[in-house]
């Protein structure tokens, strides 16, 4: 994995703005992985310095959120919901279809470090379900081709 | 003041207190594993629910508050299916041995755990009272028993069991080179109680009732005491001068020993029951089994247990040059090797299996293969042909495996027409032995004719009369079996003669599944076995073979112990509540949440896969102490009690307080003992205080044998002292 | 003529942003085109309507980027017939026209990110209108609607209001429970994404009601466009003093906060949700006491949904008598529901309690999407349960379907048909739920977990008798042992399924079989060789070459080979491959 230095200067706006402010962890700790695209060691430990909040209680809460990462994810992150109406329309086709073209399972990354996989809650796109979001995108009405499809065009951009 | 029922008691209680308070100060207990009055109430367990008059939901006691004319039930049938549950899910997830396996597997329920732990740690004394709380005669046993606790002994899975057996004797052995222990003894009862029988199963009942206040008197019809320990095992095994000083332990416990009287004939069953307030039948199995083969009527053929009887009383019977041994048990290998020292030139054991299915012990096995005895595995004897009445050879079927039968042994089925004759000038059976039922006939028998006993009471069709051991219910077994079932008939006996009720159900424990430990982070260590005389040497004498360990060697041995039970046994609230309801938890089985896995620092022990994550130690350590070295980690199933970054515990802020110990309601979290070697003891507690920068502080102060194991910190300021366990010991008075 | 794109999360994933790049890409002006949320006729996204200068509207449907130069041409010409293949059909039309909308009424209408379409639409009129009346009287119209909690215990929203305006203290909280996390549920996403102002006007009114100085809501982090908009309509609000000091010159004041959660289905439970606003872990408290007594940072609290809070304006402005002559006796107004699943129109749907389920799956969503018969709906998702075709006629109303075993849920609908198997439905909500149970208390930690393994075991053809049994006596312990309603709720889903689909348990069990063909453990594939037409399709997609056969003969399946992954079945084009 990534093993760069964290560069913990960038964090200093968002301690600036809510280290002193009461319940403020997992609005920091979402902005530090909005920064960093996972929660490094090094930053809790400097988040925990500064909020005053024990390491021990950060991890706690960090490890309790779905959301939260703890190591570094891919170009692509997949977000593959796992709603009623998706397990109704067969995700889990699309599950092996990703996993077949990604050589990758659920919660790891491809080895070139372009994607992640994440089943996640129901994203609320049920009408169009099964769906991913590919980072910030929603990809609805999934069918194995059109997955596959999807993942090679971005494999293709990220060229 | 608020005034309301509970379980039909009228109760009061100041407003604002919770209905746990309220029971608690009334008296009545409502389990719970999650609470304590240190930190904030939390609700987790769900087991200190209730049922409350017009309140459709169960309420959880720890929290709901009491109303005026509150009707309240903490054990309804609702409320005990719910805990019942409750407890059945968490013990399904719960991965911890209560007991280790060698203890659960020996019939008596011995201790080896915790002997082995104290020998390791050179407390030979301690251990040997340990044992003696199971077995009146270790010396003895420890030299003759097949020893079932090996066979469960998990330090097989590395390389070799721990030699549990041998230690038992090296420590028997230790107290009878010296002062040797006598049990105090409750104050006399007045009630009398007679023994029928001085083998094992008579002399232990006899002890154990004694010691709790009774007089005993053993009757038994041969010169002296000991039954099949003295007259079926051969001096060169277990050596009569240490059965002798074990018997006369015993005596000193104020038993009455009387010998050469016999049943049906100097005295009846009835006879005795008129004269003492119980009557404890122990007769034994002294006659050998026939093998129904053409040719046993002839002479020199003996009977196992008949041959080797004649031999210790010094009246061998004629056995010739060439002797064939029938049988592959402990008492062929007895006759075998008894045969040799007779000077038998050949000497065969015959046995219809193959060598892997002897049920004798591999270690016997040997050392008479070592002392000349030569196997005719795969042979039955179809007949024995005589000459003039006399025995002059066998016949033997030769024999193949075939299908495993019931027993998952795989049957010896006969090769057609396939034989062999071996000449013999004797022969011994030693296929089994059986109960002289005309001794008994005063009792009911069942259809294999032994006595019929009740299997949790020992009862028999006289009230008041009890039966153990090889005259009962299945027949002859081994010494430690016998053993185990005088230590419980002696409660149930103590029970009777107080006209009190027992209870003889056997109680819940967590065990592992052993299919999913793993132990290759286990060093290997080669088992050690004492040194044995030369087999040229010992093959012409009677002397004893096993030389018994040194005490290096003992200890060297002991500390190869995995201790696979846990150390909080005696304390483990999480049992004690389990152990209340009749729990199941092998219907929920499935997988455990966490791992086994281990972390220390200098005092404390931290062990994950035995948390039921009632989050005290986390509280404590937040609430009470405001350290946070641990926190819990994850969630749902998989949720986990861990410092930050699973670091160890050595790398955290903790100041080994000991308040999450004190809390953990099992053994997840443990206090090392101040021993080298781990031993689950059933310490006792005392609260004990400590001058710290001359202020008063509390501490728990756990002993063992008069020797300190812990010390707690017990108040904020020992909890906040910073000094070590050492340190606090040291200002003990 | 005004050119207005749905942009809610479905339709933006269905391509209405390139539809609306590509219509700027025809020169169309920017000022021309505007956007609105959710329409609520997801399956016919991306929706481009189109109003004439008299305001009438011609609505296209499922519109492509190549759609745009035919829109363009037909917006300078008016000329209609260009885009008649797009135009939405009248069947369809009455998917909108049957329902009933209060809580969506400007949904799909209005520009969600203008302050001016909101109170152009008359919006922020009910909130001026609470401020000229006491709280008492607010709270006295809410309990004359009858209007009760929309996220799914029904609970009296007076009640609530009342006891939090009770309750001693200065510092109160008005939160906003927007963590949707059922599965299959989006009401709440459409509600912000497509008419923030009004849920910011509920809340205002609730905090009046209740003397809170401080709103908060709690949306998902899933939602990151409902956060988007939300965050725009505070801002906007605050800019034009409706959020802030002495609001409309009033002495009320009330501050706005936006906390995004992280991801825990749990912290839709109130206490949960306390506890992650506090920035701790999502576990829940003991009740007693209750958020009205000591809620966040324990200070009294009151926490509504979502949907509840967008009926609060409507009910202000129209009276509560308005509100309360629709629906039934228990259960007064409308429900919002988002149907989806099998179905042939999935969208949401805003009718009036005391239609039936009929009425809502077969008259609005025009019934199923393939020829495969109806078979249960699913309600309420994890806490609720699965309702059969026998009993489609029940009313909706929350003590009608609370007696079939379901809820009313928050409102996800989930259609099925004859190909799901209900234990693997079962097992897929057990699923969810034990990834989501907190870890707090034994019977939801160990408990579901426990139930799981248990339907997976029987979905693998590994079940045993008296599993059924076991399974029903650990729900019925879960229900009375669960700390929060999360576990307590959880059994529903297996209870409904043992109680109306038992043969389909014991078939699994004692059979070893799946009935809807849907556990690839229980089931085969086999190639009929009549209508095989040896095309080698299946053989080509087969992953483990279980398949042979020459071109142009009939293929066969290797069972021993197969690892039942369907391939071939999805790829067969003449029929020829069935499960069995």
């Amino acid at each position: 994995m990534d093993t760069k230095k964290v560069d913990l200067s960038l964090l200093e706006g968002v301690l600036g703005e809510y280290a002193e402010v009461k319940g403020s962890l997992i609005t920091i700790l979402q902005h530090t992985q909005d920064i960093y695209g996972y929660l490094p060691r090094e930053a809790i430990e400097l988040i925990s310095e500064r909020t005053g909040i024990a390491a021990s209680e950060i991890m706690g809460v960090g490890t309790f959120y779905t959301q939260f990462r703890f190591e570094p994810v891919g170009k692509y992150l997949i977000m593959l919901c796992q709603g009623t109406a998706c397990h109704v329309n067969s995700s889990e086709l699309i599950l092996q279809t990703i996993k077949d073209e990604l050589g990758i399972e659920d919660g790891q990354t491809t080895e070139d470090g372009l994607f992640s996989l994440k089943c996640v809650a129901c994203l609320g796109c049920c009408s169009l379900s099964p769906v991913m979001m590919i980072n910030e995108d929603t990809y609805g009405s999934l069918t194995p081709d059109k997955t596959k499809k999807i993942l090679r065009e971005l494999r293709e951009a990220a060229k | 003041m608020i005034n309301l029922t509970i379980n039909g008691k009228a109760v009061q209680a100041p407003e604002g207190s919770t209905i746990l308070e309220a029971a608690k100060a009334a008296g009545i207990y409502i389990p719970t594993l999650c609470y304590d009055e240190a930190v904030e109430v939390y609700g987790a367990c769900g087991l200190c629910v209730v049922e409350a008059q017009g309140i459709p939901k169960l309420l959880r006691s720890c929290s709901a508050k009491v109303s005026e004319g509150m009707v309240v039930n903490t054990e309804s049938e609702r409320v005990v299916r719910s805990r019942k549950v409750a407890m059945e899910l968490l013990m399904s997830a719960h991965d911890g041995d209560c007991v280790a396996p060698c203890q659960l597997n020996c019939p008596a329920r011995t201790d080896c755990q915790g002997y082995v732990g104290l020998i390791a740690n050179g407390e030979f004394d301690a251990a040997l009272k340990l044992i003696k709380n199971k077995i009146p005669l270790p010396a003895s046993i420890g030299r003759v028993c097949p020893h079932p606790c090996e066979k469960a002994c998990r330090r097989k899975n590395v390389e070799e069991p721990i030699n549990i057996a041998q230690l038992k004797a090296f420590a028997a052995d230790m107290d009878l080179k010296s002062d040797s222990y006598v049990p105090e003894t409750a104050p006399a009862s007045g009630k009398k109680v007679a023994v029928i029988g001085g083998g094992p199963a008579g002399l232990t009942a006899a002890y154990y009732l004694a010691v709790m206040g009774h007089s005993v008197t053993v009757y038994d019809m041969m010169e002296k005491m000991g039954g099949m320990l003295r007259y079926g095992i051969p001096q060169y095994r277990l050596p009569k001068e240490v059965l002798d000083k074990e018997i006369a332990i015993i005596e000193k416990t104020g038993v009455k020993l009387v010998n050469n009287v016999k049943l049906g004939v100097d005295f009846t069953i009835k006879s005795l029951k008129e004269e003492n307030d119980a009557v404890i039948v122990a007769v034994g199995a002294w006659k050998s089994s026939s093998m129904r083969t053409k040719g046993e009527e002839l002479d020199g053929v003996y009977g196992g247990i008949d041959f080797l009887r004649g031999v210790i009383k010094g009246n061998a019977p004629e056995i010739g040059e060439k002797v064939a041994i029938c049988g592959g048990g402990n008492t062929a290998m007895d006759a075998c090797r008894t045969a040799v020292r007779l000077g038998a030139k050949e000497v065969y054991v015959v046995y219809r299996r193959t060598r892997a299915e002897m049920p004798a012990d591999e270690l016997e096995i040997r050392e008479a293969e070592e002392e000349g005895v030569i196997y005719k595995f795969l042979t039955n004897p179809l007949s024995f042909n005589g000459e003039n009445g006399k025995v002059k050879s066998i016949t033997l079927q030769l024999m193949e495996l075939g299908e495993p039968d019931a027993s998952g042994r795989r049957r010896p089925v006969p090769i057609e027409g396939k034989t062999e004759e071996i000449d013999v000038d004797s022969v011994i059976l030693a296929i089994g032995q059986k109960l002289v039922t005309d001794d008994v006939k005063e009792l009911s028998l069942n259809e294999r004719g032994n006595i019929e006993a009740d299997p949790d009471f020992f009862t028999t069709s006289i009230d008041g009369v009890f039966a153990i051991g090889d005259a009962t219910n299945r027949g002859a077994s081994i010494a430690i079996e016998a053993i185990g079932e005088a230590d419980r008939c002696v409660k149930v006996v103590d029970a009777y003669l107080k006209g009190i009720d027992v209870e003889t159900r056997v109680p819940y424990i967590s065990r592992r599944d052993e299919s999913t430990i793993d132990y290759s982070d286990r060093e290997k260590k080669a088992r050690l076995t004492p040194e044995v005389l030369p087999a040229d040497i010992r093959n012409k004498n009677f002397d004893e073979v096993s030389l018994g360990f040194t005490e290096e060697a003992a200890k060297e041995e002991a500390n190869r112990c995995l201790e696979c039970g846990c150390r909080e046994y005696y304390k483990c609230k999480l049992l004690k509540v389990a152990q209340r309801y009749d729990i199941d938890p092998a219907r929920f089985k499935g997988e455990m949440p966490q791992k086994y896995t281990r972390d220390e620092n200098a005092f404390i022990e931290r062990n994950t896969s035995k948390c039921i994550l009632c989050g005290l130690c986390v509280r404590s350590c937040r609430e009470v102490m405001d350290i946070h070295a641990i926190g819990l980690m994850g969630r749902g199933f998989k949720t986990d009690v861990s410092p930050a970054f699973a670091l160890p515990l050595n790398e955290t802020k903790c100041n080994n307080c000991g308040l999450c110990v004190q809390l953990c309601p099992t053994g997840s979290l443990t206090e090392k003992f101040n021993l080298p070697k781990q031993v689950p003891l059933n310490e006792e507690y005392t609260e004990e205080f400590v001058e710290i920068d001359g202020k008063k502080s509390s501490v728990l102060v756990s002993r063992y044998n008069g020797k300190v194991l812990r010390v707690i910190p017990n108040d904020a300021i020992s909890r906040n002292s910073g000094l070590t366990r050492e340190e606090l010991e040291s200002k003990l008075s | 003529m005004r050119i207005v794109i749905g942009q809610g999360s479905c339709g933006i994933a269905a391509g209405a942003e390139k539809v609306k790049k590509a219509l700027l890409n025809t020169g169309v002006s920017a000022d021309s085109i505007s956007i609105t949320g959710c329409i609520g006729m997801c399956w016919l996204e991306p929706i481009v309507d189109i109003y004439d200068d008299e305001n009438k509207l011609t609505r296209l449907v499922k519109v492509g980027e190549g759609d745009a130069e035919k829109i363009a041409r037909f917006v300078e010409t008016g000329d209609k017939a260009l885009v008649e293949s797009l135009v939405v059909s009248d069947e369809d039309s009455e998917f909108l026209s049957k329902q009933t909308r209060i809580a969506l009424r400007n949904c799909g209408i209005i520009n969600p990110e203008k302050l001016e379409a909101y109170t152009a639409a008359g919006g922020y009129e009910a909130l001026k209108k609470a401020l000229s009346i006491t709280p008492e009287e607010v709270i006295e119209i809410i309990k004359t609607s009858g209007l009760a909690g929309r996220g799914g215990a029904g609970f009296p929203t007076w009640f609530k209001w009342n006891a939090a305006r009770q309750s001693a203290g200065e510092e109160k909280y008005l939160i906003c429970n927007a963590d949707e996390g059922d599965p299959g549920a989006f009401m709440d996403r459409a509600v912000i994404e497509s008419d923030p102002h009004n849920l910011i006007e509920g809340m205002l009114i609730g905090a009046y009601a209740i003397g809170a100085k401080h709103a908060v809501v709690y949306v998902r982090a899933e939602y990151p466009l409902a956060i988007k908009r939300l965050r725009n309509a505070i801002a906007q609000a605050k800019e034009a003093g409706i959020i802030g000091e002495n609001i409309f010159g009033s002495d009320f004041s009330c501050d706005f906060m936006i906390k995004a959660g992280a991801g825990a289905f749990v912290c839709g439970e109130e206490t949960a949700l306390i506890e992650s606003l506090e920035g701790h872990r999502g576990m829940p408290r003991l009740k007693p006491p209750f958020p009205a007594q000591s809620g966040f940072w324990r200070k009294p609290s009151n926490i509504n949904n979502v949907e509840t809070f967008a009926n609060v304006a409507w009910i202000i402005n129209n009276g509560g008598e308005a509100f309360a002559a629709m629906g039934t006796e228990g259960s007064k107004g409308t429900k919002v529901f988002a149907v989806t699943g099998k179905v042939k129109r999935s969208g949401l749907v805003e009718i009036p309690m005391g239609k039936t389920l009929r009425d809502v799956i077969f008259d609005i969503g025009g019934g199923m999407k393939t020829d495969k018969d109806f078979k249960a709906v699913q309600m309420g998702g994890p806490s609720g349960g699965c309702i059969p075709k026998e009993l489609i006629d029940t009313v909706i109303d929350y003590k009608a379907l609370g007696a079939t075993g379901a809820i009313m849920g928050s409102g996800g609908m989930v259609v099925m048909d004859e190909s799901t198997c209900m234990v693997g439905m079962a097992k897929f909500f057990l699923d969810f739920t034990a990834k989501e149970s907190c870890g707090k208390c034994i019977h939801c930690r160990i408990g579901t977990k426990r139930m799981l393994e248990m339907l997976e075991r029987i979905t693998k053809g590994e079940g045993k008798e008296g599993d059924i049994e076991l399974l029903e006596e650990l729900c019925y312990s879960i229900k009375d042992g669960a700390l929060c309603g999360l576990g307590q709720t959880a059994p529903n889903p297996v209870l409904t399924t043992i109680k109306y689909f038992r043969d389909e348990y014991e078939a699994h069990i004692k059979d070893k079989k799946c009935p809807a063909g849907e556990c690839s453990d229980l089931i085969e594939y086999k190639i009929i060789a009549d209508k095989c037409k040896g095309c080698t399709l299946c053989a080509r997609n087969c992953p483990v070459n279980a398949i042979s056969g020459t071109v142009k003969n009939p293929h066969v399946i290797n069972t021993e080979k197969c690892i039942k992954c369907g391939k071939c079945f999805q790829s067969c084009r003449f029929g020829a491959i069935v499960k069995e």
